[in-house]
């Protein structure tokens, strides 16, 4: 059920278009700006806040992948290809 | 703390014999066809290979020195992966497509499967990887000494009598080439999977993954309290240190501190060009569609190897007290706790790691030394029988030679470095290839000597600041090299070169290097051209999808030579050996049509000449696979040249279909304009000759007979058409088209010229002809359009010939049209002169009609007592039918009826001499039977002559006696009709038909008529007449309707005798001619 919601947000997102923009938004996430808010000496439930920010984030943009990768082998089955 | 020697030792060697067993059934299951490997999670685990002891033990030793930014050589090869749903997907594809064997391959075939460009990729990256393979050395050497206990560097072998110091690291190098050319150098077919291969590196990284999990757990779970335990503990005993490795240093205090980016960027790049990256990525994939779940599962594979890193580097700083040392606290802190069989697990995943990565990378480097490096040398020998032993020979030196190197830098750089650090050395390398293979897959423009420059730049600029300045730091060179720079010159200083100082090592060099690589790479792509082999190739690369879409190609090579299949196949015998020749060539001939000559069509020569590259370059690479098939070539005398380009504008096949267009256009324009053919013929050469490059043009059209004459004639210096014309020559062509209807062409007449006796054709200086037959799709050749060229051979390409038969079919078309069309108007004309014909007879026949009726009298003679009338109608419009009257005096009148045979105007002509003759008897008193007697006699020649007889009935009735005399030539006999009687009187004579005999003896009688008698002249056109059911109208009718008209005039008798008729047959249009005439005695 979850699954399929998920799978039917990411159509919606018009997959190819997104996709490059969770790549960019990815490196960005690990650039200067982004990386200088979570640059503090500080302990978030007993974690350091970078770690935390960069395991989180490292989990988070797996996650994206593979729900990406579910909705396009789905859609590759139902004969609509999006592939380059 | 320590296990021993012997035990670490055969702990070792147990493993390696397990990872062979992998191996071993991995392959034995490939060649039953049930592959292991095939599958997404193992292509994952091969790809994790990426993961060495840099990741099992620097890492560690990174994060307690520099903190959490040892993090970024992983995230860069997760984002990247975001990257492989089209970048590695189309680099698979293509490499599938071309049988690449690596890297080097795929840049070289890239940019028109240049050699140098492959030797450079391959220096750059023997170079490059050799610090990577020290630091494998390194690691595992050391991580041996810790666990085995050993503390002396070299290994005492006293069993060989002799005291022999040998260095582990060497020992080390020498059972990792080994298994290297086990798994990988067993056969020469580079291109091909190495299951066994991957199924070790696979199951090694299984190794690596549970073994760093499980130091992991045992350090964060066992020796500590969880993660925040750590955390907390860490942050109470040293807060600046948990400050500085929690955070990323922006200050630049640290010299040993890399800006994230900077990692971020070269470990993104390693990931995909990192040789063995490249090698199981895309060379051992075995399936497109695992790369779509690689993409999630190697970031998770990254993700848990790398999650207890900080927790084990804390938790060694807090047991240690110090990070020194750090590079091995996954494997100091069991030994120093005391659980040694977590050590020789940690042990056996850092083996792990360092094995795989070893194997995988030496393979893939050797392979790139082989093809790239040795190859074009050895193809400038002769190829022998020996060859393919002695390429693999090469191959397993060239794996010996990548470990040796490693070894050596080892020796000479080895602990000057931490691990880490050596492997971005490593990186930096693999980075120089990133320009010049994003920018063949995605840029078309970029060129050979652009990604030449871009690469050598990067490389050289590389080279002196990041592998000079290791070399000199571990004192192989001056230290005044990096302190005040060559010469003394400050501003070439390799740390800080032209003065960009405050920088990292690593950061320094990226940014040089990529400056000079990236705008030596745009700057020569732009200012300079492509080659045709190059521009080819960018087809290929670039649009690789589409072209699947539109499957349409055009040739535009030729072979000037034409080779035999056989050759071909003695080529690829002498380096991949006979049985797989044989196969590659089977392979291609598969659906094909080769006959038993061994020949292929001349347009399907270079497709087999890909084909043999392509399967060469699975051994050798592209660039050798080229070089080869050139030489080739070159010995047996013949070469790829250009096909001439038709239309003398771009040469690219969409235009080509536009001109092509035109061409057809102008072909129908000529043809509608006119319907003369000479007009056609003759303009269409012009065209051919204008729009191409011909020479002399000329059609010939086949003749009634089944000769063929010369009908048009076009182009320069023509000479008078007879037998000793050049053009005669090609005859035997001309027979062939006939037979077959089908185009034959010659694309060099001096090479035709050994089967063919071409020696006038040659002494006019035509290079090449082709002659198409003119004719309707499926229909025999009315005849031949040939074509000459003195300029160019080759001309005549598929598309070429396939244009000119369409031609040909249009003017065949024409052709056919015309006649058909000359063939009607001549019909039509006949038809008309028929006609005419036809007319002017009718218009004779009218007249003779008229004229004959004239002859008929136009009213009977008045005669006291009776009543006397005739009439005729006739069949036909002159008939043989003819009566009279003659008034001899006022009591008598001869009358006679008389019937010519046949219709015809002879009849007709012989009536009217009767007539004459006749008409000269009227003074004379002769009797009935006399006068047919004279008539007779007259006729009877003429009769003959003409084949044609007389019939006639010859009366004299004198009206004062009553008496009727006759006389009969065989006519029909008239028929008397009595008042009151029911029957009629039949008038009957012996006498034969005029024109039989010349003397005939007549009877006469005589009968005498009565009042009211009704006697009736006919022919035999009355009786005969018959109706619809095949009746005769016969006597009887005639006697009965005499009797019910006998009260009417003579006339009207006569004319209801003919409605009677009319009624009877059902039809207004007699059958035969009817005479009647009618006496009435009143």
């Amino acid at each position: 059920m979850t699954k399929r919601l998920l799978a039917r947000i990411i159509h919606r997102l018009q997959l190819r278009e997104s996709w490059i923009i969770f790549f960019i938004l990815g490196i960005i996430m690990m650039t200067f700006p982004f990386m200088n808010i979570f640059n503090k000496p500080v302990m978030l439930f007993g974690f350091p806040l970078m770690f935390l920010y960069l395991t989180i984030g490292w989990a988070f943009s797996i996650f994206i992948i593979y729900i990406f990768m579910r909705s396009f082998s789905s859609l590759n089955q139902n004969g609509d290809e999006n592939k380059d | 703390m320590n296990t021993g020697i012997v035990y670490a030792a055969s702990i070792s060697a147990l493993y390696t014999a397990l990872i062979f067993l992998i191996a071993w059934y991995a392959h034995y299951r490939k060649e039953t066809g049930r592959s292991i490997v095939s599958n997404p999670v193992v292509y994952s685990l091969s790809i994790a290979v990426y993961c060495t002891s840099w990741t099992f033990y620097g890492s560690v030793g990174k994060a307690s020195t520099t903190g959490i930014d040892f993090l970024m050589i992983y995230l860069g090869p997760s984002l990247a992966a975001f990257t492989w749903l089209f970048l590695l997907r189309r680099i698979i594809k293509i490499s599938k497509d071309n049988n690449i064997t690596s890297i080097a391959d795929f840049i070289s075939l890239r940019y028109g499967k240049s050699l140098w460009l492959g030797a450079l990729v391959t220096i750059i990256a023997i170079l490059g990887i050799m610090p990577y393979i020290a630091l494998q050395i390194k690691a595992v050497s050391h991580s041996f000494y810790m666990v085995s206990g050993m503390r002396a560097e070299n290994i005492q072998l006293t069993t060989l009598g002799s005291d022999v110091k040998l260095p582990a690291g060497l020992i080390l190098a020498i059972i990792l080439s080994i298994f290297s050319i086990i798994f990988g150098a067993r056969r020469l077919q580079s291109s091909e999977r190495h299951e066994g291969l991957i199924a070790a590196v696979a199951f090694e990284s299984l190794i690596k993954l549970v073994s760093l999990i499980g130091v992991g757990i045992f350090v964060t779970y066992y020796l500590f309290d969880g993660f925040t335990d750590i955390f907390a503990r860490f942050k109470a005993m040293d807060p600046a240190a948990f400050n500085r490795l929690f955070t990323f240093d922006a200050s630049g205090s640290n010299p040993e501190y890399i800006p994230t980016f900077t990692m971020l960027f070269l470990s993104m790049g390693a990931i995909m060009l990192l040789p063995r990256q490249f090698h199981v990525m895309v060379i051992e994939n075995s399936d497109e569609r695992h790369v779509s779940t690689a993409m999630w599962l190697f970031p998770v594979y990254l993700f848990l190897i790398n999650i207890f890193v900080m927790p084990i580097a804390l938790g060694g700083i807090l047991t240690t007290g110090s990070n020194n040392g750090a590079d091995f606290f996954v494997l100091s802190l069991p030994l120093v706790t005391g659980h040694n069989e977590v050590a020789l697990l940690a042990f056996l995943g850092g083996l792990s790691a360092a094995a795989g990565m070893v194997m995988v990378e030496s393979v893939a480097i050797s392979t790139m030394l082989l093809n790239h490096i040795f190859m074009p040398v050895i193809v400038r020998f002769t190829p022998r029988i020996w060859f393919p032993l002695l390429l693999i020979n090469l191959k397993r030196f060239g794996i010996f030679l990548v470990v040796m190197l490693g070894f050596f830098y080892n020796q000479a750089v080895g602990d000057t470095y931490m691990l880490v650090n050596m492997g971005l050395i490593s990186f930096s390398a693999a980075a120089q290839f990133l320009p010049a293979m994003l920018g063949g897959l995605y840029w078309r423009r970029g060129n050979k000597s652009g990604a030449i420059g871009g690469i050598l730049s990067g490389f050289v600029i590389w080279f002196y600041t990041l592998l000079l300045p290791s070399f000199s730091k571990s004192g192989w060179l001056p230290t005044e090299l990096l302190t005040e720079g060559p010469f003394g010159v400050e501003l070439l200083k390799p740390t800080a070169l032209f003065g960009l100082s405050g920088m990292d090592l690593w950061s320094q060099s990226l940014f040089w290097s990529m400056l000079f690589n990236i705008s030596t790479y745009i700057i020569c792509s732009i200012m300079l051209q492509q080659t045709d082999k190059e521009r080819e190739q960018v087809a290929k690369f670039i649009a690789i999808f589409e072209r699947t879409r539109s499957q349409r190609h055009t040739e535009e090579k030729r072979l000037s030579k034409p080779v035999t299949t056989s050759q071909f196949v003695a080529l690829m015998t002498k380096f991949i050996g006979g049985a797989e020749a044989q196969n590659a060539f089977n392979q291609y001939a598969g659906n094909r049509e080769i006959n038993q000559e061994g020949t292929i069509s001349e347009f399907d020569l270079p497709n087999l000449k890909r084909h043999v590259e392509k399967t060469l370059a699975g051994s050798v690479g592209a660039a050798a696979a080229g070089a080869i098939v050139d030489s080739f070539l070159s010995d047996m005398g013949s070469r790829m040249e250009s096909v001439y380009d038709i239309y003398s504008t771009v040469r690219t096949s969409l235009d080509q279909s536009r001109e092509s267009l035109f061409v057809r256009l102008k072909a129908s324009e000529i043809i509608n304009r006119t319907l003369d053919l000479q007009i056609i013929m003759d303009d269409l050469l012009v065209l051919l000759l204008t729009e191409f490059k011909l020479e002399i043009a000329i059609i010939q059209l086949k003749n009634e007979d089944g000769s063929y004459s010369v009908t048009s004639y076009q182009g320069a210096n023509r000479k008078p058409i007879n037998e000793n014309h050049w053009y005669s020559e090609c005859e035997p062509y001309f027979d062939m088209v006939y037979h077959d209807s089908e185009a034959h062409f010659t694309n060099d007449a001096r090479l035709a010229s050994s089967s063919l006796p071409l020696d006038l054709t040659l002494a006019e200086d035509i290079i090449s002809f082709a002659h198409i037959p003119i004719s309707r799709e499926g229909e025999q050749a009315i005849g031949i359009l040939s074509v000459y060229s003195k300029s160019i051979a080759g001309l005549f390409t598929k598309e070429f010939i396939t244009l000119l038969t369409s031609l040909s079919g249009q003017l065949a078309q024409a052709i056919t049209i015309v006649r058909e069309m000359h063939e009607k108007d001549l019909e039509r004309d006949q038809k008309e002169q028929a006609l005419l014909q036809n007319a002017r007879v009718l218009r004779d026949m009218e007249i003779a009609q008229q004229i004959q009726v004239s002859l008929l009298p136009d009213c009977a003679p008045d005669l006291f007592g009776i009543d006397l009338a005739g009439k005729c109608v006739s069949a036909a419009h002159v008939g043989g039918d003819y009566y009279d009257f003659f008034k001899r005096n006022e009591n008598t009148v001869d009358v006679l009826i008389a019937d010519v045979s046949g219709h015809s105007v002879g009849a007709a002509l012989i009536m009217s001499e009767v007539r004459t003759l006749l008409r000269a008897q009227v003074n004379s008193a002769h009797s009935a039977s006399a006068i047919l007697n004279i008539l007779n006699s007259q006729l009877h020649d003429d009769l003959t002559r003409a084949e044609l007889f007389i019939t006639m009935f010859y009366a004299k009735y004198n009206s004062a006696s009553g008496r009727l005399s006759y006389s009969n030539a065989g006519h029909n006999h008239p028929i008397i009709h009595r008042t009151g009687s029911n029957t009629c009187i039949e008038l009957d004579t012996e006498g034969l038909i005029l024109g039989v005999k010349t003397s005939v003896v007549f009877e006469e009688r005589s009968i005498e008529l009565v009042s009211g008698d009704v006697l009736l002249f006919y022919t035999d056109g009355l009786t005969e007449s018959f109706n619809a059911s095949g009746e005769m109208f016969g006597n009887s009718r005639v006697c009965a309707q005499l009797g019910t008209v006998a009260h009417l005039s003579a006339e009207e008798i006569i004319d209801s005798i003919y409605d009677a008729v009319i009624d009877f047959t059902g039809s207004k249009k007699f059958q035969d001619d009817i005479s009647l005439v009618l006496l009435k005695i009143l």
